[in-house]
């Protein structure tokens, strides 16, 4: 009776601080700064990597034709409406003639005119012919005097010029008339080539500046990506690269293209590469001008070398390098690094060999004397 | 003039000063040798409780002369400073109620007094087994004092007031709450143990039960004690 | 001797326990409480130490990127980058806004970072999940605290973006995780509010007749695109060469550049001594009331457990016991009631810290400290019930 008491409650007692102790000094040491950090690690492996460059564009049409008047005037009539396809030639719209009609009517009056004048300059110029002719003959039978000769020769020789004056005259009003008309012709806007209406800037009845675009037409077989790659990563571009075109509004697809071309000039403010990517088949329907579109340049397959993730990558006082493990203890190995690809990894060319362990992730940044504790997937990450 | 056991003449106290004063104690005179048990007597307000803080060194008196064991407590010229220490070494409690630490098993309920006085624990345990092994409580040794009935825990307190081999016992009232048997065999034991260890016993009580057991009674009325002689009957 | 204070322990063991439970309660909230302070410096310093830089070069006059906006061109990084000393200059941005995941939007820090590859200052440093961002435009690697996960497109104004890399304890100066996105995007997500309201400036600059002039076309085209991009970053992280110190690096800075520049310790000043300065002022009133209501409560129940012993202390001093021994018994009682409080107290703080939305740093030297105050307010609280239990009469043992 008396014994089983005491040591009834004295079990009880433990029973309750020993866990109190253990879960004391599971706490102390397993949470807070003296707990050890939680690692993943990986195996450097030899594989080939194709690298890719990824970049931003909008799609703009290779050729744009900005069709309006030469001189200033009012759009008369515009026939086509923005996305309708037109024929190369086709008449677009015309601009108000206003008085040039008038003035081609006063220059065709007016060279009648001259007409007029001229018939009588030939007639004046005939009658000094003759009479000059006959005193001619007189003056070599002695019939006259040598004096009425010159006169008659003077007169011929006024009559000659002033039909000459009026010819020209004529020359001179027929390419004027010639110039209204071409005017004329000019106000028709004619598309130059086969394209699609991109804009009407313009109604009819608007007044607009020489060289304001009233209708703009592209030429739909000349859409490109005008691409904008990152400088620093855009090593390995090159004309004739196939790329992936993956527009806005299509996700979910990616169209088939190619590097056309490189820009000679950079952006320098935005520290960019200016490329053009070309489909490699008009996408159907046509996407819009101006819409943002992914494109991802493949570059070639590199040969297998050692290869990381590039999570495991580390910068250690200035330095770049992974953590290895070497016998359960870390070491910061310095690397150098190749190209990588879009999907993380990137070739070491110097500092690391294939098979070697290297710290994937860590909860924290770690140390050369950090504790470690190898996991399969760091705690709170769902797989 | 020294003596074993008790000797007190002439005691008073006074509670406070000039005009208030109250005299508690006028003249107390009282002899208990060792090995003699005696009643003290006495109605409420008579100055009993007092007499008892005095006896019980708790409190000092204001003047007289008290002696024990052989050395003087209090006179006029000289008093005990460390009254503890002479509560501890020279004289038993044993009261109404019995009072034991509940915290602490019966032994150690017991040894606690020689391990106060310095006595190694073992010793002291060894101390407290025996007594306890004379007031026929061994079997208990181990409980705790809640699992105890009154009579044993009695027996235990007394126990406990014998432990330091004290020459006075001062027993407040020990049979208030017990039946005549009980009363009768704890008086009993008071008696056997003052004889075993030549003890003075002075028994606070105004318990009709065991007056009769008294052979000399000191009866106290408005501070001043009377002698007289009990009837010192047996007990059965 | 036997130890009075350990058998009256032992005799009332449940009591003490669950004593020292309720008080391991209030310990663990002043843990909790130190800990969240402790969590706010250290969410400013792994903020720092996030970006990896020594150097933060930001708009002349003003406290930095983090504690007051600042705003300077993306193409001041390549004259830094010449300076002596400097061994990377990296642009970058910093804006707090909620990205949206579905239904739901989170709070996050938008971290714009430079192009180039991992280690790049102002990179995360290190991931949990995933990999670093490839690709120059539209993929985030986010905080875990966002709840975010591998492969979850979120967006940022009008733009989606696809994450590809988690971290863990990414954050901005006031908790918030951090979702890192490429510059460009970044410097676009800080300019675009929405599209609405680029249409309505964009309506506004053509009602404007300066801008919109028939006789020059194009110029409403070129204003409106100047409009609509921005040239601005709000700091460049700088990382000096080993052999330089930062005061040399950042002087030629702040003298030709006419930029201010702070280096590690400035900049800690102002994350923990600026930004989070009343904060911590109210912690520290939070702890100091808790403080005083520990020591109340630890006072109450040992002057209450005190209480309940009166009659045996006054036995106890009847028998001879010293003043020490029983001034002992209370002072050891109250110790171990600290004691089992503080354990308790460590416990349920370590375990309700991550249950915070905030961080909890739990250190050792505030649970070091923590232990050594429970031990003083406990000795302390002692004093009233050891002074009541000096002043009890032994006599009053003796019924009177």
């Amino acid at each position: 009776m008396r014994f089983p008491r005491l040591q009834r409650q004295t079990l009880t007692l433990v029973a309750v601080i020993i866990p109190l102790l253990f879960l004391f000094i599971y706490v102390a040491l397993r949470s807070g700064p003296l707990a050890p950090i939680a690692v993943t690690v990986s195996t450097v492996e030899s594989r080939p990597i194709a690298p890719a460059l990824a970049g931003m564009g909008t799609v703009q049409a290779r050729f744009t034709y900005k069709i309006g008047p030469t001189v200033a005037g009012r759009v008369k009539r515009l026939d086509v409406h923005v996305g309708d396809t037109v024929k190369a030639g086709q008449v677009l719209g015309e601009m108000d003639a206003v008085d040039l009609d008038d003035r081609i009517s006063a220059q065709q009056a007016a060279i009648k005119s001259s007409e007029a004048t001229l018939r009588q300059a030939a007639a004046k110029e005939a009658f000094a012919q003759t009479q000059a002719s006959r005193y001619e003959q007189l003056l070599s039978v002695r019939g006259t005097s040598e004096e009425t000769v010159v006169t008659k020769r003077q007169e011929l020789a006024v009559a000659s010029a002033v039909l000459a004056a009026s010819r020209e005259d004529i020359v001179r009003l027929r390419a004027e008339l010639e110039a209204l008309r071409a005017q004329r012709g000019n106000l028709r806007l004619v598309a130059p080539v086969a394209g699609l209406v991109a804009v009407r800037d313009a109604d009819p009845g608007t007044t607009v500046v020489a060289g304001q675009a009233v209708v703009e037409v592209i030429d739909t077989a000349s859409l490109w990506v005008d691409t904008r790659f990152d400088q620093i990563s855009a090593e390995g571009l090159a004309t004739g690269r196939p790329a992936k075109i993956v527009l806005r509004s299509r996700r979910s697809q990616g169209v088939a293209g190619h590097v056309l071309r490189i820009e000679p000039r950079a952006d320098a403010v935005t520290e960019e590469t200016l490329a053009k990517i070309a489909f490699d088949a008009p996408p159907v329907p046509l996407p819009p001008l101006g819409e943002l579109a992914e494109v991802t340049v493949q570059l070639g397959e590199l040969p297998a070398a050692p290869t990381i993730s590039n999570a495991a990558i580390r910068t250690v006082d200035g330095q770049r390098g992974v953590w290895t493990l070497v016998d359960g203890g870390l070491t910061f190995t310095p690397v150098v690094l190749g190209r990588s690809s879009l999907d993380g990894l990137v070739q070491v060319v110097k500092g690391l060999s294939v098979g070697e362990q290297v710290v994937l992730y860590s909860e924290k940044a770690l140390s050369a004397k950090s504790r470690i504790h190898i996991v399969e997937r760091l705690p709170g990450v769902t797989p | 003039m020294a003596a074993k056991g008790i000797h007190i003449e002439g005691l008073s106290k006074r509670y406070g000063e000039g005009d208030t004063a109250v005299l508690a104690l006028k003249n107390v005179n009282m002899q208990v040798a060792p090995g003699e048990v005696v009643g003290l007597i006495g109605p409420s307000g008579s100055g009993k409780s007092t007499l008892l803080k005095c006896l019980g060194a708790v409190i000092d008196p204001t003047a007289g002369r008290m002696v024990l064991d052989d050395e003087v407590i209090f006179d006029d010229e000289w008093k005990v400073r460390d009254l503890r220490a002479l509560r501890r070494d020279k004289i038993g409690f044993v009261f109404q109620a019995p009072y034991l630490i509940p915290f602490l098993d019966v032994t150690d309920n017991v040894a606690l007094l020689p391990m106060l006085a310095g006595v190694g624990n073992d010793e002291a345990r060894k101390r407290a087994l025996e007594l306890l092994t004379a007031l026929d409580v061994q079997h208990r040794a181990k409980a705790m004092p809640s699992q105890l009935s009154g009579g044993e825990q009695q027996r235990v307190a007394i126990a406990r007031g014998l432990v330091n081999r004290p020459p006075v016992i001062l027993a407040d009232e020990p049979t208030a709450p017990l039946d005549s048997v009980r009363a009768l065999s704890v008086i009993r034991i008071l008696n056997d143990m003052a004889r075993r260890f030549e003890t003075a016993v002075i028994v606070v009580t105004h318990d009709e039960k065991i007056i009769p057991t008294f052979r000399r009674i000191y009866h106290i009325r408005d501070g001043v004690t009377h002698e007289e002689a009990g009837e010192g009957r047996s007990f059965q | 001797m036997i130890s009075l204070a350990g058998r009256d322990i032992l005799h009332a063991w449940g009591k003490f326990i669950f004593t020292g439970i309720g008080l391991g309660l209030l310990i663990g909230v002043t843990l909790t409480m130190a800990g969240v302070y402790r969590g706010m410096v250290d969410d400013g310093k792994v903020l720092l130490d996030n970006s990896g830089a020594n150097l933060w070069v930001v708009q002349k006059d003003t406290l930095g990127p983090y504690a007051e906006s600042s705003s300077i061109p993306d193409d001041l990084w390549r004259s830094i980058r010449t300076l002596p000393g400097v061994a990377e200059a990296a642009n970058v941005t910093y804006l707090t806004m909620q990205v949206g995941r579905g239904q739901k939007d989170v709070r996050v820090m938008v971290v714009g970072i430079a192009a180039g590859e991992p280690g790049t200052s102002g990179w995360p440093p290190q991931l949990v999940a995933g990999r670093q961002i490839t690709r120059g435009h539209y993929e985030a690697v986010a905080d875990i605290a966002t709840g975010f996960r591998l492969g979850d497109e979120v967006n940022i104004r009008r733009n989606r973006y696809t994450v590809v890399g988690l971290t863990r304890r990414m954050v901005s100066s006031s908790g918030d995780p951090m979702v890192f996105i490429p510059l460009k995007d970044a410097q676009e997500a800080q300019f675009l509010k929405d599209n609405d309201a680029i249409l309505m400036q964009r309506r506004r600059t053509e009602a404007n007749r300066a801008f919109n002039r028939p006789a020059v076309p194009g110029l409403l085209d070129a204003v409106i695109a100047s409009q609509t991009s921005n040239n601005s970053v709000n700091a460049v992280l700088v990382r000096i060469q080993p052999e330089y110190s930062p005061r040399e690096v950042a002087e030629p800075i702040r003298r030709w550049k006419r930029l201010t520049v702070y280096d590690r310790a400035q900049m800690e000043e102002i994350l923990v001594g600026k930004l989070i300065a009343t904060s911590a002022r109210q912690i520290a009133m939070f702890l100091v009331i808790l403080a005083v209501v520990s020591a109340a409560i630890v006072a109450f129940i040992i002057y209450t457990l005190t209480m309940d012993k009166i009659r045996e202390i006054a036995v106890l001093k009847l028998i001879g016991t010293r003043n020490r021994t029983i001034a002992g018994m209370i002072l050891q009682q109250a110790l171990v009631l600290g004691v089992i409080g503080f354990v308790v107290g460590k416990i349920t703080a370590t375990f309700a810290a991550p249950l915070f939305p905030k961080y909890v740093l739990l250190t050792p030297i505030d649970s070091i400290l923590g232990f050594v105050a429970v031990l003083v307010i406990c000795v302390l609280a002692s004093i009233v019930a050891i002074r009541m239990a000096l002043k009890v009469d032994p006599a009053e043992a003796i019924g009177g």
